[in-house]
């Protein structure tokens, strides 16, 4: 009986890589050019190492990725998950050297682990697109990114103007540990110097919706008069909406989110739930871009900055 | 703290405890106690169960550390703060109830708490089982592998090992509570022996037993307890078994082993050729083809030595093997199918197995639930428990049994030993039984409630129960049993009718065929 | 080994009150409460909001820990749970918001995808034998698994993807009713389903024959299989109740989130535990009590709050969490065997 069991097991092993496999083959893609042709390159392979799928957002960079490649004919991507681990991330970098393909693009996990296999990569004769998250030093071959504090500041700025120089805030922060985190803050206060707003309630939410509803509840019960909510993602904003919505009190406060997913944060701002969400860009479509151009030998900058959208009642009419 | 010995002033004492007092949240279990102890001698602790016997040496040994009253050692007062201390004092308790560690080596058992180990703290393994080698074969136990996990061996053997344990020690007090309760009468021999030694060397030792013969062959003093009261000590020679008696019960105990009367009735249960299969490792057989009958209104005694395949053939019965179908069974002459012991309850079945802490009790439990646990379909009909009932009937046990609890809602593992015993063979007779299979049924057992126990098998099979008894206890299986099978080696060796049956023959054929196998 | 402190004190009620499990739970309880007395934030701690939001917001977990203390009950464990409300969370959102299904469809499935979970659990614990710990950390990675396969790793919202359009659903009314208060805006409806689920717990536990059951096997598994207990039931029950409840829950957060997060749920297991063991229940089986955890629940409930509206810092909050768990367990002497 144990034996039929572990055999079923198994077999929906097996079925489970059937199905998995599928989606990473992308479709429409010829079987990848063998040994067999050493002519000038018309097809490329590329690798794409993400550090971590469990982040929907990371889903929709891998996603940016796939439609943008999918647009190029020449082009063939691997997707490879680390499953937020900086080792599994290495030895998949190697797997791609090993394997000797075209080009390379790695969202890092984080930045020290993965130093050395980028630069061994470089070294190797094979580009390296870093994306999203650094790695130390300068052996890659193109760093594209957002950047947080930019955002932040943007964000601070926007609501700024949006409450006329003043104001009572409620700041909920992602993970202070983490610096997506602390960009969001810093910049936010930047953005903000100088006009009288006031933070009047600030607390981590650990960028989960549960969490931030639980702390705008005690924002809510302790002060009377909040005229608006800066969250850092939008999980969160939409968390202390729905804090605010069972209080009775979401018609007089403003809810500000970052990311902007199409299926989140965007839905939210159309349907007037939050009232702006700056998108936090994958980056996706721009590495495929750029990764084209490195292939064709066209030169590249250095660092790309990621330009953020606003978006809010005004982008959907 | 320490404590200089000097072994040479001798101190006429080894021991001396005066106006023990000790309660439990409230309840008071021993009342001003006194006992002492000197050098090489046996001084026997003896009382009714629940009489406080375990709780003062525990409180001797360190495992009770609230308590008022003096404890003296060698002349020096001590209040000792944990087990350790009183290891350090030269203490060595063979506890009622087993303290060992089951999955663990039996060498490792032996050195538990006492490593020996080389500098840095790494264990001296190779030396460790060198010395456990030693010690038990100072028990007669050579054929235990010392690296084998506990759990592999018997009960009887793991009593022994626990004795090993405290031997290991070395101490000159020397503390056994109902060691032999869970051993044969070779192993008794042994023990019996080591004492002898233990005595000669200068050790002292406090023995806690309830039964008789063993009190009079070894003891050189007696002290008693009842309720929690001392009621005082004497040479062994001048307390005869009746005054002793009646200084632990209050009364006088007239006999010790009721008559059997009455005629049996129709058989109510048979094997045919019945084999229970070994589950683990070893003899393919625990139990080989066994015939035998038993009648409506009989106590069948099942003689054996530890392995001989006694306790497995009732344990197969029951189901606790799981299905079974070497040979055939019949209950009132209609074919019975072994499968699990539920079936068996359901079908009137009971096994009191003997090792009560183990497979006979949650421990955890109170007392009633304990109680009704394996009746519990009679207490909840449609599912829904009826709380009132299930505290009636425990409330009848407890008076029939007299089982000695300040509360029903008490934990069982906060009893006496012979009163956790009398828990478990509530729960059996709550079932209503036809066939009750008893292995050890006065296991720690105190001597009145003993014979109230006969009392009450004798009642029981006068209403048409049968029993099958196991018992280690010889005049106890004598006495009671109408028929007696002996078995050796998962085979039966030999039947006796009552009154044929001596010691020597039940003896001679429990290992006479084992010889002759050899 | 520790014996009850109050040796020779005279023997009244008063002290076997305090001496009894639920008198020591009370007691870390009335601590944490004490201190949100005195820290109370501006008299926040005062408002009647806070209490009725500090319950919305523990109802979730109360809920998966009713099923853990039944399965620690068992001397058992359930590592599954915070997995299992995800994959109930997803596939709830899923059919409600993505396929339209009506609650009554949509509910009963997701209660049978989670008592499906629980028992596969309970079977390979009881039948295979596995160490529970084994057994449901598997099940908690499986169905983790499971829930992103099924989502594409993708939170199930109200935007479906027509082609590269969004198309915007409407909230079900069950999701709104779940995420709604009820006896005039005093109590939300989570917190009522956490009682039914303490209800349900305590009958089960205390009022049927199956809860003694359960305890027994907790105690002294051996012992119940000898005394005719249906060892490998019970415990499918145990698991697959466990199971049942995490459905429940999840049901509650997705309405509550408005959304099935196929990450929803992660380490909700430890806080389910921590409930059950700040209450006292032991986690060596055979003791404990539903009533116990309820109390566990309000504790940690009402610390959380305590720290949240008074805007302790992460780090604060996780030193101070885990001191009054070791000072609650302590205090109540668990170490007793
Ligand atoms: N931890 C405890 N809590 C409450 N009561 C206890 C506890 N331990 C022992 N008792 C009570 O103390 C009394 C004395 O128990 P003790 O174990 O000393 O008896 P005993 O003389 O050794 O009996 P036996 O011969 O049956 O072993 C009993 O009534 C028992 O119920
Ligand atoms: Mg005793």
């Amino acid at each position: 009986m144990k034996k039929m069991i572990a055999l079923m097991l198994v077999a929906m092993l097996v079925g489970i890589f059937g199905c998995t496999k599928e989606p990473q083959q992308p479709a429409g893609t010829e079987t990848k050019p063998t040994g067999t042709e050493p002519a000038a390159k018309t097809s490329w392979m590329i690798g794409m190492s993400q550090c971590n799928l469990g982040e929907p957002w990371r889903v929709q960079m891998n996603a940016d990725v796939k439609a943008a490649a999918e647009k190029q004919p020449e082009l063939t991507v691997l997707f490879k998950d680390a499953q937020n681990d900086s080792l599994k991330q290495v030895s998949q970098m190697e797997e791609y050297i090993t394997q000797g393909v075209d080009l390379i693009i790695i969202s890092p996990k984080e930045a020290a682990p993965l130093t050395t296999v980028v630069a061994q990569a470089v070294e190797k004769g094979i580009p390296v697109i870093v994306l999203d998250r650094r790695v130390v030093g300068d052996e890659y071959t193109c760093f594209i990114g957002a950047d947080n504090k930019k955002i932040g500041k943007a964000a601070g700025e926007w609501i700024v103007k949006k409450l006329g120089g003043k104001g009572n805030v409620v700041e909920l922060k992602g993970l202070m540990t983490s610096t997506p985190g602390q960009d969001r803050h810093t910049g936010f206060r930047e953005g903000i110097k100088g006009s009288d707003i006031k933070i009047i309630f600030e607390a981590d939410m650990k960028w989960l919706e549960p969490e931030a509803r639980k702390e705008m509840e005690s924002a809510l019960a302790r002060y009377d008069n909040i005229d608006l909510v800066y969250a850092h993602n939008d999980p969160g904003a939409h968390g202390a909406y729905l804090a605010a919505q069972a209080a009775g009190r979401e018609k007089d406060i403003l809810f500000v989110g970052i990311d902007g997913l199409a299926h989140e944060g965007q839905m939210y701002v159309k349907e007037g739930i939050l009232a702006a969400s700056f998108e936090y860009p994958t980056g996706g479509k721009e590495a495929v871009e750029t990764a084209l151009k490195i292939l064709h030998g066209e030169d590249v900058p250095k660092e790309i900055t990621l330009d953020s959208t606003v978006y809010t009642a005004d982008s959907f009419k | 703290m320490t404590l200089t010995v000097d072994t040479t002033a001798a101190p006429p004492l080894l021991l001396q405890t005066s106006d023990i007092s000790k309660d439990f949240a409230g309840v008071t279990v021993l009342e001003k106690v006194q006992f002492d102890l000197r050098p090489g001698e046996v001084h026997i602790l003896a009382g009714e169960n629940g009489a406080g016997k375990s709780t003062l040496i525990k409180i001797i040994a360190g495992v009770h550390t609230e308590y008022s009253g003096q404890v003296d050692i060698q002349g020096f007062t001590v209040r000792m703060k944990n087990p350790l201390d009183a290891e350090k004092y030269g203490i060595a308790v063979i506890h009622q109830e087993m303290s060992l560690v089951p999955s663990m080596s039996v060498a490792d058992n032996i050195f538990l708490g006492r490593e020996n180990t080389h500098a840095f703290g790494w264990l001296n393994h190779n030396y460790q089982k060198q010395q456990a080698h030693e010690i038990l074969r100072e028990l007669g136990l050579e054929g235990i592998n010392v690296s084998l996990p506990l759990e592999e061996y018997p009960i009887s053997v793991q009593q022994m090992i626990e004795i090993a344990k405290a031997l290991a020690l070395k101490s000159r007090i020397i503390i056994m509570d109902e060691p032999t309760s869970a051993l044969t009468d070779p192993e008794v021999e042994k023990l019996f022996a080591i004492i002898d030694q233990l005595k000669a060397k200068g050790c002292g030792i406090i023995y806690i037993t309830h039964k008789m013969e063993e009190i009079y062959r070894i003891a050189d003093r007696i002290t008693v307890l009842r309720d929690g009261k001392y009621i005082g000590t004497a040479d062994a020679e001048d307390l005869p078994a009746n005054k002793l008696v009646n200084w632990m019960v209050g009364r006088e105990i007239t006999e010790q082993f009721p008559p059997r009367t009455g005629t049996p009735g129709a058989v109510s249960i048979r094997l045919e050729n019945f084999s229970v299969p070994n589950p683990g490792q070893g003899a393919k057989w625990l139990a080989h083809d066994v015939s035998l009958e038993a009648r409506a209104g009989e106590i069948i005694g099942l003689a054996g030595l530890q392995g001989s395949g006694n306790s497995a053939l009732l344990q197969g019965i029951f189901g606790a093997y799981g299905p079974i179908a070497h040979g055939r069974v019949f209950l009132n002459d209609k074919p019975y199918t072994i499968s699990h012991p539920r079936h068996a309850i359901n079908s009137g079945v009971a096994l009191l197995t003997s090792d009560r802490k183990a497979t006979g009790l949650v421990l955890g439990m109170n007392i009633t639930r304990n109680i009704t646990l394996a009746a519990l379909d009679d207490f909840s009909p449609g599912g829904w428990l009826k709380h009132g009932q299930e505290v009636d009937a425990a409330q009848k046990h407890r008076e029939a049994l007299r089982i000695k609890a300040d509360r029903l809602e008490q934990e069982v593992n906060s009893l006496s030993g012979g009163n956790q015993q009398k828990v478990a063979l509530a729960k059996w007779l709550q079932t209503k039984p036809r066939v009750l299979l008893l292995d050890e049924p006065t296991r720690g057992v105190d001597i009145g409630a003993k014979a109230e126990i006969y009392r009450l098998m004798n009642q029981w099979t006068s209403e048409g129960v049968t029993i099958l008894l196991i018992t280690s206890e010889m005049p106890e299986l004598l006495a009671m049993s109408d028929r007696i099978y002996v078995m050796s080696r998962g085979k039966v060796t030999a039947h006796y009718q009552r009154g044929d049956a001596t010691q020597e023959k039940i003896l001679h054929a429990a290992m006479g065929h084992d010889i002759g196998l050899n | 080994m520790t014996e009850p402190k109050h040796q020779d004190t005279t023997n009244n009620s008063l002290v076997k009150f305090l001496s009894s499990p639920i008198a020591r739970a009370l007691f870390a309880l009335i601590l944490v409460i004490i201190i949100g007395l005195i820290r109370n934030a501006d008299g926040s701690f005062f408002k009647f909001e806070t209490h009725r939001d500090m319950l919305r917001h523990i109802s979730r977990y109360g809920i998966l820990a009713c099923g853990m203390t039944i399965v620690i009950i068992t001397a058992g464990i359930d590592l599954s749970v915070g997995s299992l409300l995800g994959i109930t969370a997803v596939i709830f959102s899923l059919t409600t918001l993505h396929l339209g299904w009506g609650a009554f469809l949509a509910i009963p499935l997701t209660l049978l995808a989670g008592v499906g979970c629980g028992l596969m659990s309970g079977t390979l614990i009881g039948k295979f034998k596995l160490q529970p710990f084994i057994a449901t950390l598997a099940m908690m990675v499986f169905a983790r698994g499971v829930a992103k396969y099924i989502t594409g790793g993708e939170k199930i919202t109200r935007a479906i993807q027509k082609g590269n359009e969004f198309v915007y659903v409407d909230l079900p009314g069950i999701f709104a009713f779940l995420n709604s208060r009820v006896l005039n805006d005093s109590v939300a409806v989570v917190t009522i389903i956490f009682l039914i689920c303490l209800l349900i717990s305590w009958l089960l536990l205390d009022k049927l024959r199956w809860g003694r059951y359960l305890y027994a096997i907790g105690g002294n598994e051996e012992a119940a299989r000898l005394s005719g207990v249906p060892v490998r039931a019970m415990k499918l029950l145990a698991y697959g109740i466990s199971g049942f409840f995490c459905a429940v829950a999840g049901m509650c957060q997705a309405a509550s989130e408005q959304q099935g997060d196929p990450e929803a749920g992660q380490t909700y297991e430890l806080t389910a535990i921590a409930i059950v063991v700040i209450g006292g229940t032991n986690l060596m089986g055979g003791r404990g009590s539903i009533w116990l955890t309820l109390i566990g629940a309000l504790t940690i409930g009402y610390l959380e709050k305590i720290l949240s509206i008074n805007a302790v810092s992460e780090a604060g909050r996780l030193m101070l969490t885990g001191a009054i768990i070791v000072g609650a367990v302590l205090f109540q002497g668990t170490k007793k065997r």
